[in-house]
């Protein structure tokens, strides 16, 4: 670090001077993870080259298995960016106090993660070359194309989101002169933080946290209607639609948990992520895998019950067929772990999260998977048999390749923006006095 | 109205195959290799598949032979973001390889699993282009293709008996696969002209068709006495 | 999946060529996306010929646009196969047009089967050959000379035969299927040939172990009588299976008989049994055309027992029905049938005859149809002659060329009935060193390292022959061994005939033409067999004085324009007006002149003659007697000489080794029937998909029952081992409900994707009929384990 910049850290306050120091200081463990995750980044390119080439014949893709990796992967990645936008604009709506130091990772994981998924129906085409052809031949009745409508429109609000509250911050950045002097003042367009600045910036993240919440349950509504609007055993179901949401916003929850515990221990912030919001958020976690069980129940139950044959084929598949290792494993991760592990004040730690918060991204991308493999495979008509599909080393270096993408991107952005909102922070020391004349206008005058 | 359609005596059909093999030769479907093959990818627009039931000594065995269904009211079309496949008025339900952006939609939204997809381009190793059929073009990698109910001999059809001004006659048009069947199970023709073979053998008491209860009335029917 | 090295060597040296090229294909495909081949639609014709695939020789309709082969349907005009074709037929394009296709002459250089060639003309190559023919000769050894000929139909089989008779050799050995039922109908009825079966007209036909919509002589015959000739289901026959497997026969008869391996012969009589107890037979037609069915005294004065008794004391229907597994209420029902229709049938298969007790188990099922005499009749068993086609001329021989015809033949004698296995004898007999040598061997249609049951045996003696010609226009795998390969046209560009298949009632000359431009690396073998002949000059020359084979074939037709009767190929219409025509006794010329006839014949694909006259006694019976012999004298004598064991319809079934702990299930080998040849495995559409269940396809299946699969705890798709006591192959588990529990069925001549062949065949045991020779292929067991 230079001498001149350690100086003016220095002479920050304690916030800015610990939420500030990432972006201008970076370690060498940092440089190695990084060149590794590129390096599988750019493997993942080098199979998507070849698979461009051949032809999607590389993927272990195949009749009855039309659907594998790049679906799963879709489904599963758009469901992890309802971590930020969806979680933080309830928070936000909510006036959720807690909220404040969780919002910004949360909202970065939406805005990078909806890109990566984004890009897999695309992996997925067997002509990428013509993807432009959804603008050209647009047909509406196709939910794909409902899709495309969704996903860009909250790709457009997220980043948005992103970046209104982001605007003091970037200020701030700007005032101490620690960074690119001329990216951050361009990035904060003027931003003085005057009483009229801060009063509009204040209601654009009030109406657009209220607009990005519609926006993100279509999207992963659309998404559970990719499958249900076919009559396909096990996807033709009306409760996809809030399945699929519930699901996003469950993984989201796991990610952002994740990303939290990382963070606080790659740059020292247990002073904003604090045991209470694990404990808060693993509160959610565990309402959620208990919503999941509920949802998945209901789903599986209807199935059962009707007994129609080709949606029992496909349900025993499951339970008890060539998916039976997947399922459970899915009901371990999604159910049985956070369920245990949250339900226990002692367990709702910073590591107990992060245990759970792997168990449920493991079983929510399993979830996927039993959702898109199983009747992919499944033929309806009896008389055909079931097929089988496994992923070829390409489709795997491809998803590699956006994990690593992914996580690559994020943590390049923390050198760019202040991991947690310091604005907000700030804002919430002063607003102690506020909150606690709110608390006790909505609690009881009764008195005790 | 003219609707094309098809009627399978499964009560005649011997499970010869020989209706994949004319319909993969007059439609240009490429071979796979052994290992493709074993993955579930060779192209088979007409798929003969047996049926068996009970157990030795009382087993049953029978063949369906399985072309596209030619849904009236098809699922695979409405998926379609680039409306690539398409039902033409006279019920034909096709598709437009040029437009297809492989996603591989529509083979999952039919119920029947009758898409094929070009995993990879079709490989016909020096010389055996030389016996392609001119009339059907060939598709190339990464689309999805089906039974077009040989749509370019009804286009060829319509043509010659233009030359020679007369109505086309239920003969003129013969899909390959009713054409080759050596036990004149598969009948093809016109399922609203009256005096087409295909429209008295719809109301067969033996009449059935796949997976009817989902409401996508497909033009292709089975014949098939109950036991 | 790993990276090949070409992906490895790619993405070193070439990251910006590929970063252009995918630009270039994702920007600047073309909206039509078509790969363009380079060719327009053009000039069209439609051709009929006839299909060489097989022994059936359908009538086939070929397509060719812009002189390229592009479809082959069905010719309507052909009598037999009514415009159906099977897969086989309709994937010959892939033959014709294949990448292996020899591209001209070979001659070896090297080591034999070391795989360097060196091309030859096709004069330089018949020069080759006639030098080493004319050595021989000068040597005085023309029965050096040997030909091993596999599928060799109508006049190039008369042509082969004909220039080893001019050149002097006794050695022509056929290696083709014989089904031994031609042993069967010369000792009954004295009549040498194969029974041909009126299915179109019969109203039940009982085949008894034929696989009649599989590999059987014409499947396109029985298909056309099963769908009913017209189309209608009115006058449908009824067909019922008495069948081991659950075939595919089997399950699209309307009725099937599942019965224990090798106890066919035991139901036939079964049904006699009935029969005769409840009076059902036909009584005058036994009467007046049938011996030996009562006891009679011998030239000994002995008394025999005759057909009736020996019949109503063996086969009492509850023991039929313990041996064979087969109900007593069905067998009485099946034999209630049998007499109840107007016309029925019983056809004699392959699973009859090709057991150790062959012949006899196939006289008492062939002998259903005389007690319900159904023989010389409409929808009965029918014996035609051949196509009036003009002879070949009688072959001069000069002395070299008569003392070689006197030499044993290779192989020693042939069994007392039938031909046997030829081959087997032939290339034994060579191996062994207990013949004189063979110095010349010509391979035509043959692929004997790959087909026969003895391949070591011929790879011993091909590693003797000092000189090996094959014929073949791909490198199969014999053809690999030879020093000089002379590559055939493949059956769409050449001159061919194809009389109907024997089990066809009627006459049918099909005639194959040349449908695109002959491949100029090969060389019609007719024509070349007549260059060899020119080239040997002299008497050979003479023999065979035809300038080509095409001539020849158009000289040998001069016999059908003048035989009086007969048609070319014609339309339902056209057939049924000559037949009855001809009926009556009226047949009028259609035909100016020859040329006329010729051109018509060729351009329909054929000629015909569907009048069948019944009233000619020769048709039953040209035993010395005149009649049917039940109790044939000559094989009594035989059966005497074997030391009086056997005896006719008591030794019917297969003697078995039992089931063994070690061995615990029976191994049931069958055919595929889009797989039936070598040849076949040149039609890729057929490979690829050859069997009925879609999820098992190139790797090789055994199919075993549920029951079976559950007690060895196999799951469907299980790999594993199938062992005998003579070898072990690897298979994948099919799980088919119609397999019976103590049975294995697998399908043989299939290649796994390893390339490794496994041939269940080569699990066999062997064992033949020392009547006929013919081998028999069953009675093995096996066990399966995990592999
Ligand atoms: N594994 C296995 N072995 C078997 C059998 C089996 O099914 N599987 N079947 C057995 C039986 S029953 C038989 S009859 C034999 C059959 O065995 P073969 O008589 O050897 O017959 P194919 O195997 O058909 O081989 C015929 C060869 O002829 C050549 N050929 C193809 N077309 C032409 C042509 O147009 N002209 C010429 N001149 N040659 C041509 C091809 O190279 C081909 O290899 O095999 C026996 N052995
Ligand atoms: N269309 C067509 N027809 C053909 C041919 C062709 O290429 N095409 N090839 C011809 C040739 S060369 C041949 S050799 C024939 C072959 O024709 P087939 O002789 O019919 O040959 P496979 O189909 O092998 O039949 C063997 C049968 O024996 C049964 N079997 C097996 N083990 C036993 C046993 O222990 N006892 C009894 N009783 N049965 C048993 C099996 O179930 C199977 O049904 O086909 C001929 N016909
Ligand atoms: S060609 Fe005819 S008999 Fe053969 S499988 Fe097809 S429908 Fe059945
Ligand atoms: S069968 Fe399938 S592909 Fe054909 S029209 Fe119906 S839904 Fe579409
Ligand atoms: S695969 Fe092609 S035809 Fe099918 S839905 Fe996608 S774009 Fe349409
Ligand atoms: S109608 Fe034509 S395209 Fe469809 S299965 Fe039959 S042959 Fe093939
Ligand atoms: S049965 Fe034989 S002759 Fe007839 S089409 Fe098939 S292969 Fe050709
Ligand atoms: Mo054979």
């Amino acid at each position: 670090m230079r001498e001149d910049v350690k100086a003016k850290l220095a002479g920050m306050d304690p916030d800015e001077r610990v939420l500030l120091r990432p972006l201008v200081e970076t370690s060498r463990r940092f440089y190695v993870i990084a060149a590794i995750l590129g390096a599988v980044t750019l493997w993942g390119v080098f199979a998507y080259f070849l698979q461009v080439r051949y032809g999607l014949g590389r993927t272990g893709l195949n009749r009855p298995g039309y659907w594998g990796i790049y679906i799963i992967c879709f489904v599963f990645f758009i469901g992890i960016s309802h971590a930020g936008t969806l979680i933080s604009a309830i928070l936000r709506v909510s006036k959720a106090e807690w909220r404040r130091a969780i919002t910004r990772s949360a909202e970065l994981i939406t805005v990078l993660v909806i890109g990566f998924g984004a890009i897999q129906p695309i992996i997925d085409l067997g002509r990428p070359d013509r993807v432009l052809n959804v603008l050209f031949h647009a047909q509406l009745s196709s939910p794909l194309l409902w899709d495309v409508i969704s996903i860009g429109l909250y790709f457009t609000a997220c980043t948005i989101y992103l970046y209104v509250p982001l605007i003091p911050d970037l200020a701030i950045i700007r005032d101490s002169g620690i960074k690119a002097p001329r990216l951050y003042r361009l990035l904060a367009i003027g931003y003085r933080g005057t009483p009229v600045q801060r009063w509009r910036l204040e209601r654009a993240i009030g109406v657009l946290s209220i607009v990005v919440i519609p926006i993100a349950v279509s999207v992963h509504t659309v998404i559970g209607w990719i499958f249900a609007m076919t009559l396909r055993p096990m996807w033709h179901s009306t409760i996809f639609g809030p399945y699929f949401v519930m699901g996003a916003i469950y993984s989201g929850i796991a990610a952002i948990l994740i990303a939290m515990v990382i963070l606080r221990r790659a740059f020292g912030l247990e002073d904003y992520f604090k045991d209470i919001h694990f404990d808060y958020l693993g509160r959610l976690l565990l309402v959620f895998s208990v919503l999941w069980f509920y949802f998945t129940f209901a789903e599986y139950l209807t199935a059962f019950y009707g007994g129609e044959p080709g949606e029992m084929r496909t349900f025993w598949a499951k339970l008890t067929g060539p998916f039976a290792i997947p399922f459970w494993t899915m009901v371990a991760g999604c159910f049985v772990i956070p369920l245990t592990l949250m339900a226990r004040p002692s367990t709702r730690t910073p590591r107990g999260t992060l245990i759970a918060g792997i168990a449920v991204v493991i079983g929510m991308w399993l979830e996927r998977y039993n959702i898109v493999v199983p009747t992919s495979v499944n033929p309806r008509w009896e008389v055909e048999s079931i097929g089988h599909y496994l992923p070829s080393w390409i489709e795997l270096s491809i998803m590699s390749a956006t994990f690593s993408g992914f996580i690559l991107l994020y943590m390049i952005a923390t050198k760019f923006v202040p991991i947690v909102s310091i604005w907000e922070i700030k804002e919430g020391r002063e607003a102690v006095k506020e909150v606690a004349e709110r608390v006790a206008r909505y609690s009881s005058s009764a008195q005790y | 109205m003219t609707r094309w359609g098809m009627v399978i005596d499964l009560d005649r059909c011997t499970g010869c195959a020989a209706c994949e093999v004319a319909c993969k030769s007059e439609n240009n479907i490429p071979t796979v290799s052994p290992e493709q093959a074993e993955m579930g990818r060779a192209i088979s627009w007409m798929k003969v598949t047996a049926h068996v039931e009970g157990e030795f000594p009382h087993t049953d065995m029978h063949f369906y032979p399985r072309p596209c269904m030619h849904c009236d009211n098809p699922p695979c079309i409405k998926v379609c973001p680039v409306e690539a496949t398409y039902i033409s008025d006279e019920g034909v339900v096709g598709q437009i390889y040029p437009r297809c952006i492989g996603c591989r939609y529509c083979a999952n939204a039919c119920p029947y699993l009758v898409k094929y997809f070009n995993w990879y381009g079709p490989e016909w190793p020096d010389p055996e282009q030389q016996y392609l059929n001119p009339d059907v073009s060939v598709r190339p990698k990464g689309v999805i293709e089906k039974c077009t109910f040989c749509h370019h001999r009804l286009q060829q059809a319509r043509e010659d008996v233009r030359a020679e001004g007369r109505e086309l006659r239920e003969d003129d048009y013969q899909p390959a696969c009713a054409e080759i069947c050596p036990t004149g199970a598969i009948v093809f023709g016109d399922l609203d002209d009256p005096t087409h073979r295909v429209a008295d053998l719809r109301e067969d008491p033996r009449v059935m068709r796949l997976m009817e209860d989902l409401g996508t009335q497909p033009k292709v029917y089975y014949l098939r006495a109950r036991e | 999946m790993t990276p090949t090295r070409r992906e490895f060597v790619w993405t070193m040296g070439a990251a910006a060529t590929l970063a252009l090229q995918e630009t270039r294909d994702v920007f600047w495909t073309t909206e039509s996306g078509d790969e363009d081949l380079g060719w327009a639609p053009g000039l069209e014709e439609r051709h009929n010929s006839t299909c060489l695939i097989c022994p059936s020789r359908c009538g086939i309709r070929a397509r060719v646009v812009d002189g390229r082969l592009v479809r082959i349907m069905g010719n309507p005009l052909h009598p037999m196969s009514r415009g159906g074709v099977c897969p086989r037929g309709l994937a010959g394009v892939q033959m014709l047009y294949h990448p292996e296709r020899l591209a001209g002459p070979l001659i070896r250089v090297g080591p034999r089967g070391g795989g360097q060639w060196q091309p030859v003309s096709h004069d330089g190559a018949i020069a080759l050959i006639v030098e080493r023919l004319q050595d021989l000769r000068a040597a005085g050894r023309p029965e050096a000379v040997a030909l091993v000929a596999g599928y060799c139909a109508g006049t190039m089989r008369d042509l082969w035969r004909q220039f080893l008779q001019a050149y002097g050799s006794p050695n022509y050995v056929p290696d083709e299927y014989d089904d031994g039922t031609d042993a069967i109908t010369a000792l009954m009825h004295g009549i040498p040939r194969r029974p041909g079966y009126d299915l179109e007209r019969a109203d039940l036909v009982l085949s008894v172990g034929a696989p009649l919509f599989e590999s059987w002589w014409a499947p396109l015959q029985a298909f056309v009588a099963y769908a009913s000739p017209d189309g209608s289901d009115v006058g449908r026959s009824r067909f019922i299976q008495v069948d081991t497997r659950f075939s595919r026969t089997a399950s699209r008869a309307h009725d099937w008989i599942g019965i224990r391996p090798g106890t066919h012969a035991v139901l036939a009589l079964g049904i006699a049994y009935v029969l005769l107890r409840d009076e059902l037979f036909d009584a005058r037609f036994l009467a007046e055309h049938v011996s030996g069915f009562h006891d009679a005294v011998d030239e000994r004065g002995r008394m025999r027992e005759g057909y009736r008794s020996l019949v109503m004391r063996n086969y009492r229907t509850e023991e039929v029905s313990a041996i064979t597994g087969v109900p007593v209420e069905r067998i009485t029902q099946l034999a209630r049938e049998l007499a109840r229709s107007r016309a029925p049938v019983v056809v004699c298969g392959p699973d009859v005859t090709l057991a150790p007790n062959g012949l006899l188990a196939g006289l008492a099922v062939h002998s259903l149809n005389v007690l319900l005499g159904s023989v010389n009749r409409p929808g009965g068993v029918l014996f035609e002659d051949d196509p009036p086609l003009a002879p070949l001329p009688v072959p001069e021989l000069d002395e070299t060329g008569r003392a070689g015809l006197e030499r044993a033949p290779v192989g020693g004698a042939p069994p007392p009935f039938g031909a046997g296995d030829p081959a087997a004898r032939f290339v034994e007999a060579i191996a062994a060193g207990t013949s004189p040598e063979v110095e010349a061997l010509f391979l035509y249609y043959a692929d004997p390292l790959a087909s026969s049951r003895h391949p070591e045996a011929w790879r011993a003696a091909l590693a003797e022959l000092p000189f090996v010609v094959s014929f073949s226009p791909f490198l199969d795998e014999t053809t690999r061994h030879a020093d000089l390969v002379l590559p055939d046209l493949l059956p769409y560009e050449r001159w061919q005939d194809a009389p109907a298949p024997t089990s066809y009632p009627h006459r049918v000359w099909g005639v194959a033409r040349p449908l695109v431009e002959p491949h100029p690396g090969g060389m019609h073998t007719g024509d070349a067999v007549l260059a060899m002949a020119r080239g040997l000059g002299g008497s050979i020359a003479q023999s065979l004085p035809h300038e080509s084979f095409e001539s020849l074939l158009k000289a040998r037709a001069r016999g059908l324009f003048s035989a009086g009767h007969g048609m070319t190929l014609g339309g339902e219409f056209e057939r049924r007006h000559h037949r009855q025509m001809e009926e009556r006794g009226w047949w009028l010329p259609v035909h100016d002149d020859f040329e006329e006839f010729w051109d018509e014949l060729v351009e329909r694909g054929g000629w015909t003659d569907l009048f069948y006259d019944n009233t000619d006694p020769s048709r039953t019976a040209q035993t010395p007697s005149g009649r049917i012999e039940l109790m044939p004298a000559v094989l009594l004598r035989e059966l005497a000489a074997e030391g009086g064991v056997r005896r006719p319809y008591v030794d019917v079934a297969t003697q078995d080794a039992a089931a063994e702990d070690e061995f615990p299930l029976r191994l049931i080998p069958y055919r595929v029937s889009t797989l039936a040849s070598g040849t076949l495995a040149f039609e890729r559409w057929l490979v690829e998909q050859p069997g009925l269940f879609p999820d098992v396809l190139w790797a090789p299946w055994v199919e075993v029952s549920p029951a079976t699969a559950e007690a060895m705890g196999f799951a469907d798709g299980t790999m594993v081992w199938v062992t005998s006591r003579r070898g072990r192959y690897r298979a994948r588990l099919k799980v088919f409900p119609g397999t019976a529990p103590e049975n294995v069925c697998a399908p043989y001549r299939l290649q796994s994707p390893d390339g490794e062949v496994a041939n269940p065949l080569r699990l066999l045991e062997p064992s033949s009929d020392p009547l006929t020779g013919l081998s028999s292929w069953f009675s093995t067991f096996i066990r399966l384990e995990r592999a």
